[in-house]
């Protein structure tokens, strides 16, 4: 937005004061050395690889799923037949995210809501039913999971259909996320395990891929989840490293695997790329110029198949208006655009529709035409990191960097990432943020278009959101009576005893829990585990 | 039954002092139908209510029973639920709180498309879509509650 004056101050997300132009003068002395470096040097923040798209381009992948798993199915080859490439598996919010089967009465009171957000994935033979066809060894694959206390049971669910199908399991390539950004701080769950239990499961997720699938991204970090919660730019680089620092520090601790492995397996992360482009595109440039430092800093690390960090990005699903809604197919576009000139590897496009519903077939295939387009139309493709060497993009990169390293040592003085989840603090800065960003809209100082001006009315083109379909949840219910009437008792109970005795001790839980898998337990059984040993997270806001 | 959600108040406001009268605050349920815990709308709304001088009375993720039970026990003048999911699901809540207080006044936000705005608007519910303003919130609660008639 124009400010009234052109001599007002001018801020970015960051609360970083912005010029009206920049010089050479305005570069940090400390960052200047490092513009005349070369992509895919360290530190990278000028990019993964210097023929960057040119030898590959980023991968096209999507958040998709819904209803029961043969609709999450149909989907997914949908979208691959549209020219995604990789695939995302949803899993229902109600059940998946707190390990509860649909018989259980907290989704028994809202049995319509199953199925909404993704499909129903209670046993082995749903997940089964849902990667039906789908090319698991060539593709890159995200099993769901990303909540931290789903992932081992989605996971294994993922792994021992690829086992039953002939796949090697060391040559599987995906990634799970396992988020504690997702439900700890943006979409927080009814009942969860506290953050130290689930430390202990990623720790042990990602020694458990160290050792049996090294080309799988065990934990994805999501910075998305943060910064469409209200955290600034800055602040989701911040903790998302300081999030890094727990897991390195836990694989440090436990001294099982080396620790540059383990750094591998960590520098797969997400963020969110939003509207404010030059902004979002340094903001993938200080990421990776930061994991570098921090790998080689705090922990010792150099090499350059370490420190390269590769960015998966979600454009902002917070930034889709629920009027005019064609519109948002702009935004979506130009939030990608953002995404590519920072040079991430991988990109998924919020649905048109997002502010109403999941997003609709016709939604979910202009996300993937937006990514095409940029891909082979406009040249964005064309050039290593083209902002590179711009006066304020450096100047800009390298403020996002001191400030986003101050926010990551706020946090560790106070605990490090996850006291700061546990005592709610980092809520507190992502509501303060809320209520900032929106009372900006409010008070007419930034404008929505469609929302807060450019009002439509003479035409209004309405949506009505997306549904899905109407019997998840009876499908759900008969095929959960079905694997607890028809599968080995014996087995699946054994199973279940041999995980609580993992989870009472300290030993990996990932061999125990593909044991459960493919004695088909189910979630609602293995999270009865969970709540039986853990115990439940206290929540500290109330949403 | 009782309500066991979680709960907590998150703001009082300063009792008004009408001449010498203590004027009790005006109470504000609000609660979320679904199991899906995205909270940034809720709580800029609630905060909204807080500063205009409402008492704010949060459970967050609530079954229709729990809300119902705490409509009561609160002694709440107006509900407010944050529906994120399945309409009827939002509809069965909307019914038992009518059928329990018919006097009730209920109003609601969230992603709720345009035809479950409508199916909410014909149970007499004031609806707000992303993107509506605080202010209009803000109105629509003191009208709800009776403390302005402007429409």
């Amino acid at each position: 937005m124009r400010p009234k004056d052109p001599q007002d101050t001018v801020q970015a997300c960051s609360d970083i004061p912005l010029k009206s132009y920049y010089t050479a003068e305005d570069i940090p002395d400390s960052h200047a050395e490092r513009v005349n470096v070369a992509p895919g040097e360290a530190p990278y923040h000028r990019g993964f690889h210097p023929s960057g798209y040119r030898s590959k381009p980023w991968r096209i992948f999507q958040l998709s799923g819904f209803g029961k798993p043969e609709d999450e199915n149909e989907r997914i080859k949908f979208l691959l037949k549209n020219g995604e490439t990789g695939f995302i598996m949803e899993h229902d919010r109600n059940t998946a995210d707190h390990c509860y089967n649909v018989d259980h009465p907290e989704v028994l009171a809202r049995r319509e809501d199953v199925g909404l957000t993704g499909a129903v994935m209670q046993s082995v033979r749903d997940t089964a039913i849902c990667l039906d066809g789908l090319p698991m060894d060539t593709s890159f694959g995200h099993a769901g999971g990303a909540v931290v206390q789903h992932a081992p049971f989605a996971l294994a669910a993922y792994w021992a259909v690829a086992k039953k199908r002939g796949y090697d399991l060391s040559k599987l390539a995906g990634t799970g996320q396992s988020d504690f950004n997702l439900t700890y701080l943006g979409c927080v769950t009814k009942q969860q395990i506290p953050t130290d239990a689930g430390l202990r499961f990623n720790g042990d997720i990602i020694e458990f891929c160290t050792e049996h699938l090294p080309r799988w991204v065990p934990v994805s970090i999501a910075g998305y989840n943060g910064a469409d919660t209200g955290l600034t730019p800055d602040q989701e680089l911040g903790s998302l490293f300081a999030n890094a620092v727990e897991y390195l520090d836990e694989i440090k601790l436990r001294g099982r695997i080396p620790l540059e492995v383990a750094a591998r397996g960590c520098g797969g992360v997400s963020f969110r790329a939003s509207i404010k482009i030059f902004e979002e595109a340094c903001k993938m440039r200080a990421a990776r110029l930061m994991w570098s430092d921090l790998l080689k800093q705090r922990y010792g690390i150099n090499d350059e198949r370490v420190a390269n960090l590769r960015i998966h990005c979600v454009t902002a699903g917070s930034k889709m208006a629920y009027q005019q809604p064609m519109n948002n197919l702009v935004r979506g576009a130009l939030m990608a655009v953002s995404a590519v000139l920072g040079g991430v590897q991988s990109l998924g496009v919020s649905g048109y529709d997002e502010a109403l519903s999941i997003p609709s077939e016709h939604a979910h295939q202009m996300s993937v035409r937006i990514q095409q387009i940029l891909m082979e139309e406009t040249g964005l493709t064309d050039v290593t990191d083209p902002l590179g060497g711009s006066y304020y993009v450096e100047t800009l990169t390298a403020q996002l960097v001191e400030k986003a390293w101050a926010f990551f040592e706020e946090i560790l003085a106070r605990g490090g990432y996850l006291a700061c989840l546990d005592s709610g603090w980092l809520h507190a800065k992502a509501e303060e943020n809320q209520h900032k960003e929106f009372m900006q809209t409010e008070s007419g100082e930034a404008n929505i278009v469609g929302v807060t001006m450019a009002h439509d009315d003479s035409s209004p083109f309405e949506i009505d959101g997306f549904i899905g379909s109407d019997d998840a949840f009876d499908v759900a219910l008969e095929r959960l009576k079905e694997v607890k009437r028809t599968r080995h008792e014996k087995g699946a109970k054994t199973a279940l005893k041999d995980l609580e005795r993992v989870c009472r001790g300290s030993d990996n839980i990932m061999p125990v829990m593909m044991d459960c898998l493919e004695a088909e337990a189910t979630l609602g059984e293995v999270g009865d585990v969970y709540r039986e040993v853990f115990g439940d997270w206290r929540t500290p806001i109330q949403c | 039954m009782t309500y066991t959600a979680r709960f907590s108040v998150i703001g009082v406001r300063q009792f008004n002092v009408k001449g010498s009268d203590v004027v009790k605050p005006k109470r504000i349920l609000m609660a979320k139908t679904g199991l899906d815990g995205h909270w940034r709308g809720p709580t800029i709304v609630a905060r909204a209510l807080r500063d205009a001088g409402f008492e704010v009375i949060m459970i967050g993720m609530a079954t229709t029973a729990e809300i119902v039970a705490a409509a009561i026990d609160e002694d709440v003048d107006l509900v407010g639920l944050n529906i994120g999911g399945h309409i009827d699901v939002a509809l069965r809540a909307v019914d038992a709180v009518q059928s329990a207080a018919p006097d009730m006044p209920i109003f609601a936000g969230g992603t709720i498309p345009p035809h479950a705005c409508k199916q909410l608007e014909a149970k007499g519910l004031e609806v707000f879509p992303p993107g509506s303003m605080l202010t209009d919130i803000v109105d629509s609660a003191n009208r709800l509650t009776g403390l302005s008639t402007a429409q």
